[in-house]
C-alpha cells in the first residue's frame, strides 16, 4: 500500500476542520485531506482499528488511532491528550490550519465475524477513541448486530470523552449504555454509577453466549477487565483490545514497536487477548 | 605475593565478612590485552579477577547504575588515581556517598602494578594534590603542544576533520563516568537543544557541547576516547579544557568530595565580573 | 581456467569505471592524530588509523590487506542522516519538496562477503510491504564486488552464522584472491555483476593461477542450539540476561557499526517555518529508545534492551524473513568499549538447558 508519493515516508496534508475540547487537555481535531489523490488512497485502504501518525511539520509525529469509523470516510477524526512535544503543537494548531496526516497503518477489527452477534465495548478514559470507532462502525449498521452494550468509566465527570455522544448513545433504545466514574469523582448531579470499570462490568454482568468484547483502555484497566470478563465466562479469543507502542515508521523497519516477536504497528494494534496474553509481558 | 594476588586475598575477605555486597573489578577478555569489567559478588567469583597493566579502564561509571546504592550497602572497586578523582566527583556532585565505596586503589607504571594504600577515598588526597603539583610539568603531550602552535583557522579546520566522523553513538558520553545525566541535553526534544543528526553543525555542536559540560570535571581516563569507534581523539579536546581550566582557576577536577564544580560556583574575586 | 584480473589491472579498471560515470570506493584506510598519551616524546605516539568504504581515484588508494573496514558497508545505502523532505509552512499552505539519494552510479570493489551479506539480510525488511526507495534506489545503482577473506581475526564469526569468508550471498561479483598475490579469479555472479565486468571486460585474461586457500574462521558457538533457546517463551524471563549485560554501557557502537542494524528515528530540523524531516540512525540500545511520552518504558533497563538485540537479530527477524540479522562479521565485539558482544552471548547461551 505505497502511498501517491514514492517516498513512503511522506505524509499527507490535512486541514483542521472542526475541533473540540473533549476533556481538560483532551482535544478532538477533525481533518479533511488536501490532496484527491491522498483521499482516494485512504478510502480505499481505512478499516476500523487502524492507526495514523498525526504530526506537525517542524515537530514530529505521533500516534493515535483514527477515531472515525470505516463507514464515514469522508473526513479523520482524531482524539489525543496534550502530553509532549507534538501533542502541544497539535493542540495549539486551530481550525484552518494544516497538519500532516500518514497512515492509515495496522490490522484492523474484523467486524464482520461480529455479525449477528452481541457486543460489548469495555473503555476507560482516553482510551474511548478507539472503541468509539468499532462503536459507530456497528451503530452505522446497527441490524447486523445483537444487543449492544457499552461501559465507559473515568476517573471523574470531566475526564469523561465525547459527552454529546455519550447523551447520544443513552438516549437511543438499541443500546444499553452504563456509565460510571471512578468512586470520588462524581459531581453533584451525577446520575450514573460510580465505581471502577471492572466492578461496574461485573454488575451489569453480559452473558458471554454468543458475545464480543471489546476492550480499550490503559493496562491496569484491562488487566483488571480481562479478569472480570473471564470470571464472567468469556473466552479470551472472543476479547478484543488495542495495543499502543512508541512508534516512528509505522511501517515495521525503525524496530521500535515490537513487543516480543510481534510488531504492533503492522500485526497490531488490534489483537485478541489470547494473542496478547502469548506475547512476553515484560516487553508490554 | 603479587599486586593481584595480594588483592584477590583482600576481596574475598571483604565479601565473606559482608564489608561490601559486590567488588568492581577486571577479568580476562576476548584477546590477551583486552580486559572486561567483572562485577564479584562471592568469594568463589573472586579468583576470576585480574590486575595487570591492561586494566586501564576506569569503572567508576557503574557505581551511578540506577539502584545500584539505593540500598545502602557498601561496594568495592578497582581504581586508579583517575578513578578516584571521580569518586570525588560524584561525591561532590551529590551523585553518591562517598562512605559506601571502598577502593581497592592501584597505579600502572609501565608494564608494574602498584598498590595504593588507604580504601576511603580521603585516604588518597595527598595522593591526588601530589598529581595536581605535577600537572603543568608533566611530559606535554606533543598532539597538545601541535595544537598550541595551531592558528584558530587551523585548528578549527583540523577540529572539524576530526568531527566529521562523528556517527553520533554518544559512545563517548555512555563510556565517561561523568555522563550520569538520566536525561542527556541531546535527549532533550522540548526544545531539541542539539541534532541527532551528523552533519557538521550536528556533530561539532555535540562534541563541543560534551567538552564543555566537562570542562573541570574531565580526569583524563581517556574511556571516551576508547570507545569511540570511529577513533576521534577525543582526550586531546578534554584535555585542553581541563588545561585552562587549571590555568584560569587554578582547578583540578576531583581532589576532594567537597570540591566546587568549577562551572557551578562564582567568587567575588573572579577575573570576570558576571557568572557569563 | 578461470578469468583472473591481475593486480597491476586495477588502475585500468578504475579509470575505466570512472569514465563511464560510476564511482569506484573500496576499503580505506586513513590516519589520524591518536589519543591522548603521556608520551616522552614525539617519536613514541603510536599514529591512530581509521578505516571505512571510501571513494577512490586510483588503485594505491585501496587497501585489501585489512581484515575489514572498522566502518560497514550500511552506512553506503543506510546513511548515518538522510534528509527525506523539506518544508516550509506558509499562511494557508505547506510547500514541500522531496528530496531522493544522489543518483549516483557505484561500484564498490573489494567489500568483504560478511558486509555484502548484510545488504542481502536487510533487503526483505526495507522491502516489508511498504518499500523504502531511499535504500532501494542505491542498491539498485550500486554493484558490489566481494574479495573474498584469506586472513581472518579473533573477532570473525562468519561461520558461525553459517555463512563463510567466500560466502556468495548479496554478491554481484566474487574475487579470489590468488596464491602468488598478483590478482583475482574473477566469479561473475549477477547481470548487475557482468554488465560492469563488460566494462572492463579487456583487462581481464584466462588464467589456471590457483586461490589462495580462504581463511579459517573457527565456529565460535552452535548456532542452532542457541536458536532453539531463544525461540522458547520461558527463557525470556531468565536471569541469564541480567547476568550476560551486567557491565554493557549502552552506548551503541555495536548496533551503528553491524552491517545488518537498521533502527531509526525522525528529526525535524529547522526554525518554526521551514526545515528539512531527516532519517537518523537509532540504537535499541539507548535508554529513551521505547520511552513513552506518558512516562512508561516497556525496556527500562540495560538487560531488557540487550535481551531485545538479542532476540531480534536470532529470533523475531529470521521468523518473518528467513534469515537472522547477523553477518557475522564481528564487529560489535570488535568494538565494544567493554569487550562484550553477540559472540559471547551466544556462546554462553549455547551451553544453557534450552
Amino acid at each position: 500500500m505505497q502511498g501517491a508519493h514514492n517516498n513512503i515516508y511522506k505524509p499527507a496534508i490535512m486541514k483542521i476542520v472542526d475541533r473540540h475540547d473533549e476533556a481538560p487537555g483532551v482535544r478532538t481535531l477533525k481533518l479533511e485531506f488536501q490532496n484527491p489523490a491522498d483521499h482516494e488512497l485512504f478510502k480505499q485502504n481505512y478499516r476500523t482499528g487502524m492507526f495514523g501518525l498525526y504530526g506537525v511539520y517542524g515537530e514530529g509525529e505521533s500516534t493515535f488511532c483514527v477515531a472515525s469509523p470505516e463507514t464515514r470516510k469522508d473526513y479523520i477524526e482524531c482524539t489525543f491528550r496534550q502530553s509532549g512535544r507534538v501533542t502541544s503543537a497539535l493542540a495549539s494548531a486551530d481550525i484552518g490550519d494544516l497538519i500532516t496526516y500518514r497512515g492509515p497503518y495496522g490490522n484492523r477489527f474484523p467486524i464482520e465475524n461480529f455479525y449477528g452477534k452481541n457486543l460489548i465495548f469495555v473503555s476507560g478514559g482516553i482510551a474511548l477513541p478507539p472503541t468509539r470507532s468499532v462503536i459507530w462502525s456497528c451503530l452505522d449498521q446497527r441490524e447486523k448486530f445483537g444487543k449492544i452494550t457499552i461501559v465507559y468509566g473515568a476517573r471523574t465527570v470531566a475526564d469523561l470523552v465525547y459527552k454529546h455522544e455519550l447523551e447520544e448513545w443513552e438516549k437511543r433504545d438499541d443500546v444499553d449504555l452504563v456509565l460510571t466514574v471512578d468512586p470520588g469523582g462524581e459531581s453533584p448531579d451525577w446520575k450514573h454509577r460510580v465505581g471502577f470499570v471492572p466492578t461496574v462490568l461485573e454488575q451489569a454482568a453480559p452473558s458471554p453466549d454468543n458475545c464480543i468484547a471489546v476492550i480499550c483502555g490503559p493496562p491496569i484497566m484491562i488487566k483488571f477487565t480481562l479478569i472480570s470478563l473471564k470470571k464472567l465466562g468469556f473466552e479470551e479469543s472472543n476479547v478484543y483490545t488495542t495495543l499502543e507502542n512508541r512508534m516512528k515508521c509505522g511501517v515495521g523497519k525503525c524496530g521500535r514497536c515490537n513487543v516480543g516477536s510481534v510488531y504492533v504497528c503492522k500485526e497490531g494494534p488490534v489483537f485478541t487477548a489470547a494473542e496478547v496474553s502469548k506475547m512476553p509481558q515484560a516487553d508490554l | 605475593m603479587t599486586t593481584q594476588e595480594q588483592y584477590k586475598k583482600r576481596v574475598k575477605e571483604l565479601l565473606s565478612n559482608g564489608t561490601v555486597k559486590m567488588v568492581i573489578g577486571y577479568k580476562a577478555g576476548t584477546t590477551a590485552d583486552r580486559r572486561r569489567p567483572l562485577f564479584v559478588r562471592t568469594p568463589e567469583e573472586a579468583d576470576k579477577l585480574v590486575l595487570d597493566s591492561a586494566c586501564i579502564a576506569n569503572l567508576s561509571g557503574y557505581l551511578v547504575t540506577e539502584g545500584l546504592l539505593s540500598d545502602e550497602k557498601r561496594v568495592g572497586i578497582f581504581l586508579r588515581p583517575d578513578g578516584i578523582r571521580s569518586i570525588n566527583i560524584l561525591a561532590a556532585e551529590a551523585q553518591l556517598n562517598a562512605d559506601q565505596i571502598v577502593i581497592l586503589g592501584f597505579d600502572i607504571v609501565g608494564q608494574e602494578v602498584t598498590a595504593l594504600s588507604g580504601e576511603k577515598a580521603t585516604d588518597f588526597s595527598e595522593l591526588i594534590g601530589s598529581i595536581k603539583e605535577k600537572a603543568p610539568e608533566a611530559p606535554q603531550n606533543p598532539q597538545l603542544e601541535q595544537l598550541e602552535k595551531m592558528t584558530p583557522k587551523e585548528r578549527f579546520a583540523f577540529w572539524q576533520a576530526e568531527f566529521s566522523r562523528c556517527i553520533k553513538c554518544y559512545a563517548c558520553r555512555q563510556a565517561c563516568p561523568m555522563c550520569y545525566c538520566r536525561r542527556c541535553i541531546v535527549d532533550s526534544n522540548q526544545p531539541q537543544w542539539v541534532n541527532t543528526s551528523s552533519h557538521t553543525l550536528g556533530n561539532f555542536e555535540w562534541n563541543i557541547v560534551r567538552a564543555f559540560h566537562l570542562s573541570g570535571r574531565c580526569v583524563g581516563c581517556g574511556n571516551c576516547d576508547r570507545a569511540c569507534p570511529v577513533n576521534i581523539p577525543l582526550r586531546l579536546i578534554n584535555a585542553k579544557m581541563a588545561q585552562e581550566v587549571l590555568g584560569a582557576f587554578d582547578h583540578f577536577s576531583g581532589m576532594s568530595e567537597t570540591q566546587e564544580p568549577v562551572l557551578a560556583s562564582f567568587k567575588k574575586d573572579d577575573s570576570e565580573t558576571f557568572i557569563l | 581456467m578461470t578469468r583472473i584480473l591481475l593486480s597491476d589491472k586495477l588502475d585500468n579498471c578504475v579509470a575505466r569505471w570512472r569514465k563511464a560515470g560510476l564511482t569506484v570506493i573500496g576499503p580505506v584506510k586513513k590516519e589520524t592524530f591518536s589519543s591522548y598519551a603521556a608520551v616522552e616524546k614525539a617519536a613514541d605516539v603510536k599514529k591512530e588509523t581509521f578505516s571505512s568504504y571510501a571513494a577512490v581515484e586510483k588503485a594505491a588508494d585501496f587497501n585489501f590487506e585489512m581484515v575489514m573496514p572498522d566502518r560497514s558497508i550500511k552506512e553506503l545505502f543506510f546513511p548515518q542522516t538522510e534528509p527525506m523532505m523539506g518544508y516550509t509552512i506558509k499562511k494557508q499552505d505547506i510547500a514541500t519538496e522531496d528530496f531522493k539519494p544522489p543518483a549516483e552510479k557505484r561500484v564498490i570493489f573489494g567489500a568483504r562477503p560478511c558486509d555484502a551479506s548484510g545488504l542481502a539480510i536487510d533487503d526483505p525488511l526495507f522491502g516489508w510491504d511498504y518499500k523504502d526507495n531511499f535504500w532501494f534506489q542505491r542498491r539498485d545503482e550500486t554493484v558490489i564486488v566481494t574479495i573474498a577473506c584469506t586472513k581472518s581475526d579473533d573477532f570473525c564469526m562468519c561461520t558461525s552464522l553459517k555463512l563463510a569468508p567466500d560466502s556468495t550471498k548479496g554478491s554481484d561479483v566474487l574475487l579470489r584472491p590468488l596464491q602468488n598475490g598478483k590478482g583475482w579469479q574473477v566469479e561473475e555472479l549477477t547481470d548487475r555483476g557482468r554488465e560492469a565486468f563488460k566494462e572492463i571486460a579487456d583487462q581481464l585474461q584466462d588464467g589456471s593461477e590457483p586461490a589462495a586457500p580462504t581463511a579459517v574462521v573457527a565456529e565460535k558457538f552452535d548456532l542452532d542450539a542457541c536458536i532453539s533457546w531463544l525461540k522458547n517463551p520461558e527463557n525470556f524471563d531468565s536471569t541469564f540476561w541480567k547476568e550476560i549485560s551486567m557491565r554493557c554501557i549502552g552506548c551503541g557502537s555495536c548496533t551503528f557499526l553491524c552491517p545488518t542494524c537498521h533502527c531509526f528515528d525522525f528529526q525535524d530540523e529547522g526554525d518554526t517555518y521551514s526545515g528539512i524531516r531527516r532519517k537518523n540512525w537509532d540504537s535499541c540500545s539507548f535508554s529513551l529508545f521505547t520511552m513513552h511520552t506518558s512516562g512508561h518504558n516497556p525496556r527500562s533497563t540495560q538487560s531488557a534492551r540487550w535481551r531485545q538485540r538479542i532476540m531480534h537479530k536470532f529470533n523475531y527477524f529470521p521468523g518473518k524473513f528467513t534469515a537472522n540479522s547477523c553477518s557475522g562479521c564481528g564487529r560489535c565485539s570488535r568494538q565494544c568499549p567493554v569487550d562484550m558482544g553477540i559472540t559471547e552471548t551466544l556462546q554462553e547461551i549455547s551451553t544453557l538447558k534450552p
